[in-house]
């Protein structure tokens, strides 16, 4: 480490790292557009001007992101030489911007805007026609180009380059001729592709997915982890007023995803808005329909049926966590069964990036809390053998599919605790759980990192944690019938 | 005006001199010889060039000696080293490495060789401009007489010291004449300038160390060696030695390519070699140097042609290049004509730039077309000042917002006058 000193402040700066870094490590903030810390630096917005004293040198003006650090270098992110430059450089960048932002999906989270601001750049002094480019240009299924609002700062073609190590992007044309275009307007391909939405400072790039659908600054952003592979990527899930996700977004985590999350990932906020959600109980009646109960009585009755069946198979969902794991395995511990989570076939997705190709997040955590894996083949031997079968967790039915349960023998009786409704006529007792935006809880991804999951809405009214309700069950195991508590 | 020594250009002027056979009968590659027969050390060499201060001829005028010496050293870094020389010659009113490859070829060869001992580099490329066809093949046809001769590639003259040069044409962009543009351009790349550090000494052609220098420089080189360091120094300025080829172009009776001593005064090169203004026509304003270099009146035509003194005049020696206007010239065309063409050469990296000098070109053509409107010179003045100096990965947009500052400076009232009255624009 070396030592610099910020603002009158010495502090350590990694000399690996440009100067930029170092600021933004210790709280100072410089604007910048093309440096991104995922990415290499190409220093070409010139935003990112610093005023630098080295030595007996007299104090000039350097980009911050192409600056190496220096024993001893005298840093003023704030002096009135840079915020000149910056004044400068956003009169630049302004003059052929549409200024659409009434109708930018970036809004609110544009860094052109937010420099604007601070920089107090509120006048325009160009009387000069605007360039005329494509508007809405369609990059493929995942990406829409606005080319009026790019400020050409490459970081799409570079973090098509570096990351994905696809290069689909590039700047074509010359000087103020310059367009961000892909081959022949090929439509973009691959699992990545939602990040040029996030790498692009501006609203030139925006998802097709999210286009129009909320202002930012409704959004609630909660930090989770994402569900969909065992690499577990640190995300946002950012939720609108009425408590549907909007986007899911990465968060930057240098030991699990860095700055960046896959597609698969990204889009899968449809499972979490889902409408035909199961209600809080409901017990199969005396004209074999499935019909809402009282939650104690739900339990009462699942916690008779596991007394009385000896050879209860109890299989939990791999979305469960950590703590939803353990508690599943006291109550399998308390009966004397051995509890499992489903696991499901290795997909196609993985890649040499993050995707894993394990949809399990938490493999690792729930065989830490004790539970087995179950493949479908086992769970189709497991299920035929079994007298009683209690699923717990979401998208499980989904996972196993309608036929499997169709296949059951018809003695055999069926407990799911899930998120979607089901009216499947094996289902004995149907009770409702959060899903992974309404619960908090742990899991542990491929390599041991934990990420927590956080609730960033409430579960459907009446619907409690999936702890709670196991450890219900625990505790009422084999007890008088007026220990329950609900 | 007084007849001065000259060097560069007497070969030229004999016939077929860009023959490996004139040029020998001439005494090409003598200095090649002298520096291999008289066991120079590469340090020597150095030594020697850094002893004469030479300055580099493509603008910059930075120590051509110096420069080679930021190479690093052999022993620690066993890295490939190269030089690139840049015949890219693209700056506006220059055309003097064209008459040297045309007419030398062997000269810049030789010198090529010098400083590849010298630096003891791998390889050398030349970058020739792409319209350059002439001088192109002529320069690849001395290469091959000399490869043929013994002149280059293993062994050279039996010295045990070996190197290739290789020829590169472009393809008609400015921006490859920026040093950093040019490298990445002969890897292979869009030509866009890299930020320094690192520089190319460090960190050059494919990311080796490099030096790149201008053909004029190099040229100078043989005849340092030859005839010494000193000698050298017994033409032009204190801090500007040896000669330099002035292009001169635009309102004058005989432009071209004139070889004179560093310190020459802009006059005796317009009035005795150029013969004068043409027409008759007084003189309106100059360019020193090319048309990156800021415009003067004709009021400072006394100025000595060297670095420091034309520096010393608010403008820079640049590449040499002087490009006339009479009084019948427009300032303001001109300063339109010049933006434009940075506009169109603008690599579009750095939002100054790429965003300035199409602002430049708009204000300035809209106040020719009878739209000016109060504030614009001063905003001509604010975008230029945004644009320079030093604020972009290089120099393109202070080439473009120098010149467009020099004029309004000296020629404020050209600009103001095509901003209507307010009269005027009622009409």
């Amino acid at each position: 480490m070396t030592k610099i000193i910020v603002n009158g402040r010495e502090v350590e700066a990694d000399p690996q790292k440009p100067l930029i870094a170092a600021c933004h490590d210790h709280g100072e903030h410089v604007p910048h557009y093309c440096y991104h810390p995922g990415l290499s630096a190409v220093g070409s917005c010139r935003i990112c001007q610093v005023e630098v004293k080295q030595g007996e040198m007299p104090a000039r003006v350097v980009a911050a992101c192409r600056t190496p650090i220096a024993e001893g270098m005298v840093v003023n992110t704030d002096s009135e030489g840079a915020h000149d430059s910056r004044r400068e450089c956003l009169e630049f960048l302004l003059k052929n911007h549409p200024l659409d932002c009434p109708i930018c999906d970036k809004a609110g989270e544009c860094s052109l805007q937010d420099y604007s601001f601070q920089e107090a750049q509120a006048e325009g002094r160009s009387s000069e026609p605007r360039r005329k480019l494509e508007k809405r240009k369609d990059l493929g299924d995942v990406i829409l180009l606005d080319q009026e609002r790019c400020i050409l700062c490459s970081r799409c073609v570079r973090f098509m380059d570096e990351v994905p190590k696809s290069p689909q992007l590039c700047i074509s044309g010359r000087g103020s001729h310059s367009v961000v275009e892909t081959w022949q307007d090929a439509p973009l391909t691959g699992n990545y592709q939602g990040n040029l939405a996030d790498v692009c400072p501006v609203g030139a790039l925006t998802l097709k997915d999210f286009r129009f659908q909320a202002r930012v600054w409704n959004l609630t952003r909660v930090p989770s982890t994402c569900s969909e592979c065992s690499r577990g990527c640190s995300i946002t899930a950012e939720v609108l007023r009425d408590g549907e996700v909007k986007r899911m977004r990465p968060r930057p985590n240098e030991n699990v995803n860095g700055y960046w999350m896959c597609d698969h990932g990204r889009f899968s906020e449809g499972e979490l808005n889902r409408s035909d959600r199961m209600a809080p109980a409901a017990l199969r009646d005396d004209a074999g329909q499935l019909t809402a109960a009282d939650p104690g009585d739900a339990l009462r009755v699942i916690q008779n049926l596991l007394s009385v069946q000896s050879q209860a198979l109890l299989l939990a969902s791999p979305y469960l966590t950590v703590e939803e794991g353990e508690a599943f395995s006291q109550l399998a511990r308390s009966l004397g069964r051995q509890a499992s989570f489903f696991s499901p076939e290795p997909n196609d997705l993985r890649d040499d990036v993050l995707h894993t190709g394990d949809p399990c997040p938490n493999r690792r955590g729930l065989q830490e809390a004790g539970l087995t894996p179950m493949s479908s083949d086992e769970w189709a031997a497991a299920s035929a053998a079994a007298d009683c079968i209690l699923l717990v967790g979401e998208r499980l039915l989904d996972m196993l599919g309608d036929e499997a349960l169709a296949g059951l023998p018809a003695t055999q009786r069926l407990v799911v605790m899930e998120c979607r409704a089901s009216d499947h006529p094996a289902v004995d007792v149907a009770i409702g759980v959060p899903n992974r935006v309404e619960r908090s809880g742990t899991w542990i991804n491929v390599d041991g990192a934990a990420g927590a999951i956080r609730a960033a809405r409430p579960a459907p009214q009446g619907v409690r944690t999936i702890v709670d309700l196991l450890a219900d069950l625990t505790t009422t195991s084999g007890q008088p019938e007026e220990a329950l508590s609900s | 005006m007084t007849s001065h020594e000259t060097y560069l250009l007497n070969r030229a002027k004999l016939a077929d001199s860009h023959t490996l056979e004139v040029a020998r009968a001439d005494g090409a590659y003598g200095a090649l010889r002298k520096v291999f027969e008289t066991s120079m050390s590469p340090e020597d060499v150095v030594e020697e060039v850094k002893k004469s201060g030479l300055r580099g001829r493509g603008g910059a005028g930075f120590p051509t000696g110096l420069k080679w010496s930021f190479m690093p050293n052999h022993e620690s870094d066993s890295r490939t080293r190269y030089m690139a020389v840049n015949a890219d010659e693209s700056e506006p009113g220059t055309c003097k490495d064209r008459v040297l490859l045309r007419e030398d070829p062997h000269c810049l060869i030789e010198g090529c060789l010098i400083a590849a001992f010298a630096m003891r580099l791998d390889a050398v490329y030349v970058y020739v401009r792409g319209e350059y066809r002439l001088p192109y093949d002529r320069m690849q046809a001395a290469l091959d007489e000399a490869r043929a001769a013994g002149i280059l590639g293993d062994n050279i003259l039996g010295s045990g010291f070996s190197c290739e040069i290789h020829m590169h044409k472009g393809a008609g962009a400015y921006i490859c004449g920026e040093e950093t543009g040019l490298m990445e351009s002969l890897e292979g790349k869009r030509g866009h300038p890299r930020p320094k550090p690192p520089f190319p000494a460090s960190f050059g052609l494919w990311g080796q160390p490099t030096t790149v220098n201008n053909v004029e420089s190099i040229f100078n080189v043989p005849f340092i060696l030859d005839r010494g360091a000193d000698w050298f120094r017994t033409l032009g300025t204190e801090s500007s030695p040896g000669n330099f080829l002035c292009g001169i172009s635009g309102h004058v009776e005989r432009p071209g390519v004139y070889e004179v001593p560093l310190g020459i005064s802009a006059r005796a090169i317009v009035e005795d070699l150029a013969g004068g203004i043409w027409k008759g026509r007084s003189l309106k304003a100059w360019f020193p140097g090319g048309s990156s270099t800021g415009v003067l009146p004709a009021d400072m035509l006394d100025t000595p042609m060297d670095h420091d003194s034309v520096k010393a005049a608010g403008s820079m020696f640049g590449t040499g290049a002087m490009i006339i206007l009479d009084e019948t010239a427009s300032v303001v065309r001109s300063a339109l004509v010049l933006a434009r063409f940075y506009e169109h050469e603008s690599c579009g990296q750095c939002s100054q730039c790429r965003e300035g000098t199409e602002w430049l070109e708009q204000i300035v053509d809209r106040m020719l077309s009878g739209q000016g409107k109060a504030g614009d010179v001063q905003l001509l003045t604010d975008l230029s000042n945004g644009m320079t100096p030093g604020k972009t990965i290089c120099a393109l947009s202070d080439a473009a917002a120098i010149p467009m500052l020099a004029a309004i400076k000296h020629f404020r009232s050209e600009f103001e006058a095509c901003i209507p009255t307010t009269a005027e624009a009622l009409v």
